[in-house]
């Protein structure tokens, strides 16, 4: 495999319980990210599957081990402003409309003020939420923030794109809704996706591959290719092969 | 439950009224019932104490003006050391650990005893005046914004650490305006208390000021005068609480019909 993309080698993450015992998060994780891959770290809690992602993100140290992002550190990424993140709650500032909340990295990132309002134009079209620009997130259901979160990240226009569990807290419906809004938009720049997710029709629906990743300690127990189709729409869901990719990654959580 | 703003002017009404009765009641019951001597010399009749107000309206004002004026200087100057400090305390935790007891201690001290000793190290009115008003201003500004500044969702900050934010920014775009609504909780406390502050300093030998005229309606036994004065005193106290209410809804736009958290609950 070629130096672009992700690696992970020997990846391990120890930190101190409450009675301070030692607790190991990730154990021995060793895996590649191909570009523009869209790729699921999925698992029930507790199986490090966050930790992994906010190691990714240089949020958090790894006790042992090196991940290489397009051949740099994830601290140097970082730093060069080259990933956009998601998180499971919409993450919105209250003081700030729909539209200066997707402007404020943009801010930080000191990008022109006009391309910065073409932009957030833009996003607001691409998560249909154009009606909703000078709106304050109270004003907003759970799935629209969401929306400006995702609105937010793609807007920095990054190479990666981590997403920790955006739509966990989504209802069924609304998440479906979002899961193929979420391609139609990837589909467009094919950016690498990092996907955390604890719903295993979401990862197949949405990934390219799944790695599963079972806890205590938490280790990759399966990394599963999903030869489906794309473009994928919600219709997708109901046929057989989609049923036995869901059975099978089901089956490898078996005798853990 | 929702208060309409209907509820809210009955809820107006009912107080003004049982306000100006509750008064009335006792003026009444001190004089006729328990037949305290000299009765209106101690609570005169509300009514009384509106005709003084009324008569006396140009001076009351001016000495108002004068005291208001001098604590809203000290405010402001309160405001802005809390400000500072609370920001510096959470930037470090040792100087949090190192900082905190000083400022409890701080708050020990009566201002009572305070005010003449600091009148007599800076020997002018005005400076003492603003200082006492600050004195007594800093200290719940500070512990309310640093409490604000200590609630910032860790994903808040980390999505500005994703993309390499600098302190300044993380401060100037995120802590900052997320810690604005327990600032005002703060400014709302204190405003009322600087008013307090700045009428005691003017009953320590202010040539000018509603404290003033609270001690010299004392001595000189006119009672109505000196009712008159703890109106105004009562009235300013309130309108100081009212004008930071104000500022709170001009800069918090995003807070008006929002469902109320905990930072506003004092």
């Amino acid at each position: 495999m070629s130096s672009a993309g992700i690696q992970i080698r020997d990846l391990s993450m120890t930190y101190n319980g409450k009675s301070g015992e030692p607790i190991t998060a990730l154990q021995n994780i060793n895996f590649d990210i191909r570009e523009g891959e869209f790729i699921s770290l999925l698992g029930p809690s507790g199986c490090g599957k966050t930790t992994l992602l906010r190691i990714i993100a240089d949020l958090l140290k790894p006790s042992s081990g090196d991940i290489s992002i397009l051949g740099k550190t994830p601290r140097e990424i970082r730093l060069q402003q080259k990933y956009g993140i998601v998180f499971q709650s919409p993450v919105l500032y209250d003081w700030r409309t729909v539209r200066r909340n997707i402007c404020m990295p943009m801010e930080i990132m000191k990008i022109p003020k006009k391309e910065r309002t073409a932009r957030i134009t833009k996003m607001l079209e691409v998560v249909g939420l154009e009606d909703f620009g000078y709106k304050y997130p109270f004003e907003l259901s759970g799935g629209m923030q969401q929306r400006v979160g995702i609105a937010r990240a793609l807007a920095l226009d990054p190479d990666f794109l981590l997403m920790d569990e955006p739509f966990s807290a989504l209802d069924e419906f609304t998440r479906e809704k979002l899961n193929e809004d979420l391609l139609n938009i990837w589909s467009k720049d094919k950016k690498t996706v990092i996907f955390v997710t604890h719903n295993i029709p979401e990862a197949v629906f949405l990934s390219d591959r799944v790695v599963v990743l079972s806890p205590h300690p938490g280790r990759v127990s399966a990394i599963v290719d999903i030869d489906l189709p794309r473009p994928r729409k919600n219709a997708l869901r109901e046929e057989a092969i989609f049923y036995e990719y869901v059975a099978k990654i089901r089956k490898s959580f078996e005798g853990v | 439950m929702e208060i309409t703003k209907k509820d809210r002017r009955i809820v107006t009404a009912v107080w003004v009224t049982g306000f100006f009765v509750l008064w009335e009641l006792l003026a009444f019951l001190i004089q006729f019932v328990m037949r305290v001597p000299m009765a209106n010399t101690k609570i005169p009749y509300f009514h009384t104490v509106v005709g003084t107000i009324a008569q006396n309206w140009q001076s009351l004002l001016k000495d108002s003006a004068i005291t208001f004026s001098r604590a809203a200087i000290g405010f402001a100057l309160g405001a802005a050391v809390g400000i500072i400090l609370s920001i510096i305390m959470s930037l470090s935790k040792m100087v949090e650990k190192i900082a905190f007891p000083y400022l409890i201690i701080s708050q020990m001290i009566p201002i009572l005893g305070l005010a003449p000793i600091l009148f007599n190290i800076v020997r002018d009115m005005d400076t003492a005046r603003t200082i006492i008003a600050a004195y007594i201003t800093f200290f719940p500004v500070s512990v309310n914004m640093l409490s604000g500044l200590k609630s910032v969702e860790q994903e808040k900050k980390d999505l500005l650490y994703s993309i390499a934010t600098n302190k300044f920014n993380i401060y100037y775009k995120l802590m900052i305006p997320a810690s604005l609504p327990y600032l005002f909780t703060g400014l709302k406390i204190t405003a009322p208390m600087a008013v307090t502050a700045s009428i005691l300093v003017d009953m320590l030998g202010s040539s000018s000021g509603i404290g003033v005229e609270l001690l010299y309606s004392l001595y000189s036994s006119s009672t109505d005068v000196f009712w008159a004065a703890v109106t105004a005193s009562a009235i300013l106290g309130i309108f100081s609480y009212y004008v930071i209410v104000f500022i709170e809804k001009l800069s918090l736009p995003y807070k008006k019909n929002m469902p109320q958290k905990g930072a506003d609950s004092q």
